[in-house]
């Protein structure tokens, strides 16, 4: 029934939906403008796919958690969603940076306090970046991913505060800006694993327009205005408490029910909006949401390492076997722009890269023949009695990444590459994605909006999703890859930084270590009482100048 | 008495028995919860880090200590940290239980009640054809997926109707949906062996002789068929009890109701070992406590089974 109802919904607003999602796409963060004046009051109502794990602002990047940390959390620097821009935010200015980007001074606001009454100090600040720079394995908190080199920070006085780092670390004025560096208190400072964790979530103390007020384990959280709150960044909308007076997020992990939910106007927004489903929002009163992540793009990885691709022309020839196209076409909406180069278009340091990933079958079947690949009686290529045939992960965080396997597989098929998708589940694709005889070829992505996002991705001692480093003999098989990534994370200026991205986004596209497929949104749908809706720079949910009319 | 001690051991040996096989075979499994949650891409932490965390969790040391202490530490009632979030197993455990309890004994008493219904419709309905009508309803209802019936009175009672809010509706009204896409697959199993016991009493002898003596129909059904028709579905009720697990698994996630259905989708999806070893042997629990409840209602219900001794009346349904 509902099927009959999609397809007919689909049918009829054809035309609609095209303009309204080619709208959304292109728009920034910020989506659509507000309709009307701002008004304060209200409870909004929001949809998530799945219950958060942890408040502890290093694990921010996980959505769940991320929609709430990013609300009740403030940060040194605010970073503008569409400009990527820094801009003061609990600091007065931006930081001063020595020359090799090793020493950082901020000089932060004396006026800001924590929900608990507690002072934000300088102390409080060198806390916070400390526990975050290096983590505390015995607490099981992790150090955030954003900070790089960290050696330690100091309190020069009372409104000063300087980091220093090991080596240089140009990204780390972005770095406190992103919510892997949200600001809390000095009790919660102190709580271990646990205690940021499920259950206790009205522990966790910020400074942020939000506080947490409530939460039913597993199913709901309730976040309450900060009616004190007065130091938004500049760049903010307005300054002030938020204009909503609450907000509760519920956990609807059922696909249907969540946009069921909202077309029914049950709810006011729901995230993870799945593609086929974006038509149904096409109707009045309801509205599709975009973000772009600003990060690397939806891509497959090939782990070179592996003899099956170790031959470049091989990886060419399975690049130009993969229809992309067609699979957004088929898979995806508008919302999901085609890739253009390891990076979104809006990263820092993009370059097109995309005259590497012509589709050409006829070509890709000359390469496959040229490495010496002969097909066997089951049709699948083989060369001195090994078969081509690759296994590939399902990216379980990524969308349809399951239905993406299939049809490449059916796309290599026809050139006589035989693609497994590799089954099991989260742990188990883990696992398996860390070995390239088990997963040759990885899919995934990664979100942040930094130079230092194509390093976090491909880096030895980050994701090192190419596997090019091996744990084992600790040897790189491309030592100039992991050269030209560091020099991403370690030149000083934002020039050089923007040239050394050029040059690895270079290598990678040369040596079709990657196929970039599209660029992959955070997709909300809301009801049109939701005005001002906004989210960060990788798409999570901002709702300090959001408001409902109803 | 010696017979409920028997049982009570049997009942320690399956608990102790459940949760090694469980530890065992989550053991064996590739990767473990402290990858699935930190060696998430999200955190992109290097090897070395998630080392040290592995032994701050005491996940490095080897699998038989591991495996001792966890069992020792159960037993003095410390049922250790979800891996996945780091709250207690305890306080999620809290949470989830009264509320999948409700659920699970609601949706119990619905399906007991519908099954009944069926059953004595379909067997005593005044017409031909609304017998007909309801000895249908099983073999529909047991084919019936649990998820789809959940979506379905969902779209029809909470986005069509506007009846129900399908998602944070609290006390009775939050319980009726959920508690349906429960009983409706659990009521067809019982109302298809209640109805065929039904048949089966009905062709014995003593029916047709109580009968006979002018006992009206609802006399007949209630005092002689029905008792001796639910032997059979009693002892299907204990099996069901597996259904209502299922059942609660996704009627707790297409409706977002906080709960032990929802807590295993969960723990399950992030191998989250400490809550799953919990759930495991809750439910080990609780299938063996029903099972014995079961097996004591016998002698209850049918006094043949009460003691050896006695001599079983073969017609006792007649003996009036």
């Amino acid at each position: 029934m509902s099927r009959i109802r999609r397809t007919a919904l689909t049918a009829l607003s054809l035309a609609a939906t095209t303009a309204l999602l080619a709208g959304c796409a292109g728009a920034a963060p910020g989506g659509e403008a507000p309709a009307g004046e701002p008004v304060t009051g209200g409870t909004l109502s929001y949809l998530e796919p799945q219950t958060w794990t942890t408040l502890y602002p290093p694990a921010g990047g996980f959505y769940p958690n991320g929609a709430i940390v990013n609300n009740i959390t403030d940060r040194l620097l605010y970073q503008d969603p569409e400009t990527l821009e820094l801009e003061p935010w609990i600091a007065t200015g931006l930081p001063e940076v020595n020359a090799d980007a090793t020493e950082y001074t901020f000089t932060i606001r004396d006026d800001v306090t924590y929900s608990d009454g507690s002072k934000l100090t300088a102390e409080n600040v060198v806390k916070n970046i400390d526990l975050y720079g290096k983590g505390d394995a015995a607490r099981a908190l992790t150090p955030s991913e954003a900070i790089n080199n960290y050696d330690r920070g100091e309190v020069v006085d009372a409104t000063t505060v300087k980091f220093f780092f090991t080596a240089p670390s140009p990204g780390f004025a972005q770095a406190v800006s992103t919510i892997n560096s949200g600001l809390v208190s000095d009790a919660t400072l102190d709580l271990d694993s646990e205690g940021f964790g499920p259950g206790s979530a009205t522990q966790v103390i910020g400074s942020g327009p939000f506080v947490i007020e409530g939460e039913k384990l597993g199913t709901e959280t309730q976040l309450a205005v900060r009616e004190d709150y007065d130091w938004a960044p500049e760049g903010a909308e307005h300054d002030g408490r938020a204009y909503l007076d609450g907000v509760t997020l519920t956990v609807a992990s059922e696909n249907s029910v969540r946009v069921g939910t909202v077309v029914a106007k049950q709810a006011d927004i729901a995230r993870q909006i799945p593609a086929p489903d974006e038509p149904q929002f096409a109707a009045d009163g309801l509205g599709i949401l975009a973000a772009s992540t600003n990060g690397v793009t939806n891509s497959l990885n090939f782990r070179f390492t592996n003899p099956l691709l170790s031959d470049i022309r091989v990886r060419q020839a399975i690049i130009a076997g993969i229809d992309r196209e067609k699979i957004v076409e088929t898979l995806f909406t508008d919302s999901y722009p085609l890739a253009t180069g390891a990076l979104a278009t809006t990263a820092a340091g993009y370059v097109d890269t995309s005259e590497n990933y012509t589709y050409d079958p006829k070509q890709a079947a000359k390469l496959l023949a040229d490495a010496g690949w002969k097909a066997g009686s089951d049709g699948v290529l083989e060369q001195g009695g090994t078969k081509l045939s690759l296994t590939f992960n399902e990216a379980m965080p990524q969308p349809r990444s399951k239905e993406v396997v299939t049809l490449i597989q059916e796309q290599l098929g026809e050139l006589g590459i035989e693609v497994n998708l590799f089954s099991g589940d989260y742990a188990a694709q883990t696992a398996a994605s860390l070995d390239p005889d088990t997963i040759q070829v990885y899919h995934s992505m990664v979100g942040r909006a930094d130079y230092d996002v194509l390093k976090s991705q491909f880096f030895s001692t980050n994701r090192n999703t190419l596997l090019n480093y091996d744990t084992e003999t600790q040897q790189s098989a491309d030592p100039k890859l992991e050269e030209l990534l560091a020099q991403v994370a370690s030149a000083p200026s934002p020039e050089e930084r923007a040239a050394a991205s050029e040059a690895a986004q270079r290598h990678l596209a040369e040596q079709a270590y990657i196929l970039p497929l599209f660029e992959e949104p955070q997709v909300y749908g809301l009801t049109t009482a939701v005005q001002g809706f906004a989210t960060e720079s990788v798409g999570r949910p901002n709702f300090y100048s959001t408001w409902v009319t109803r | 008495m010696p017979y409920v001690a028997r049982r009570l051991l049997q009942a320690l040996a399956v608990l102790v028995l459940a949760y090694t096989v469980a530890y065992v075979l989550l053991s064996a499994l590739p990767g473990d919860a402290v990858l699935a949650r930190y060696g998430s891409p999200e955190l992109g932490l290097s090897p070395e880090q998630l080392d040290a965390i592995r032994e701050s969790y005491g996940a490095d040391r080897p699998p038989l200590e591991r495996y001792v202490d966890s069992l020792l530490a159960f037993l003095r009632g410390d049922f250790g940290y979800s891996v996945n979030s780091g709250a207690a197993v305890s306080t999620l455990l809290a949470t989830a239980l009264p509320s999948s309890l409700t659920l699970a004994l609601a949706s119990l008493v619905v399906a007991v009640v519908l099954a009944v219904t069926i059953a004595f419709t379909a067997s005593y309905g005044g017409w031909g054809w609304l017998r007909r009508f309801f000895r249908g309803l099983p073999p529909l209802f047991v084919s019936l997926p649990v998820f789809w019936i959940g979506i379905m009175l969902i779209q029809v009672f909470s986005f069509k109707l506007g009846l129900v809010p399908a998602i944070g509706a609290t006390g009775l009204q939050g319980l009726i949906l959920p508690m349906l896409t429960i009983a409706i697959p659990i009521a067809a199993p019982l109302a298809q062996v209640l109805l065929r016991s039904i048949d089966e009493v009905r062709t014995q002898p003593f029916v047709t002789v109580v009968r006979a003596r002018g006992a009206s129909t609802t006399w007949l059904l209630w005092r002689n068929v029905a008792r001796n028709a639910l032997l059979p579905t009693l002892t299907m009720a204990g099996v069901l009890f597996g259904e209502l697990v299922g059942g609660a698994v996704v009627s707790e996630t297409v409706f977002a109701r906080a709960g032990i259905g929802q807590l295993t989708a969960q723990s399950v999806a992030t191998r989250d070992t400490p809550v799953l070893l919990v759930i495991v042997v809750l439910a080990a629990f609780t299938f063996v406590i029903i099972n014995l409840v079961v097996d004591l209602l016998y002698p209850v219900l049918d006094p043949r089974l009460r003691a050896k001794t006695a001599a079983a009346p073969k017609l006792q349904g007649a003996t009036r």
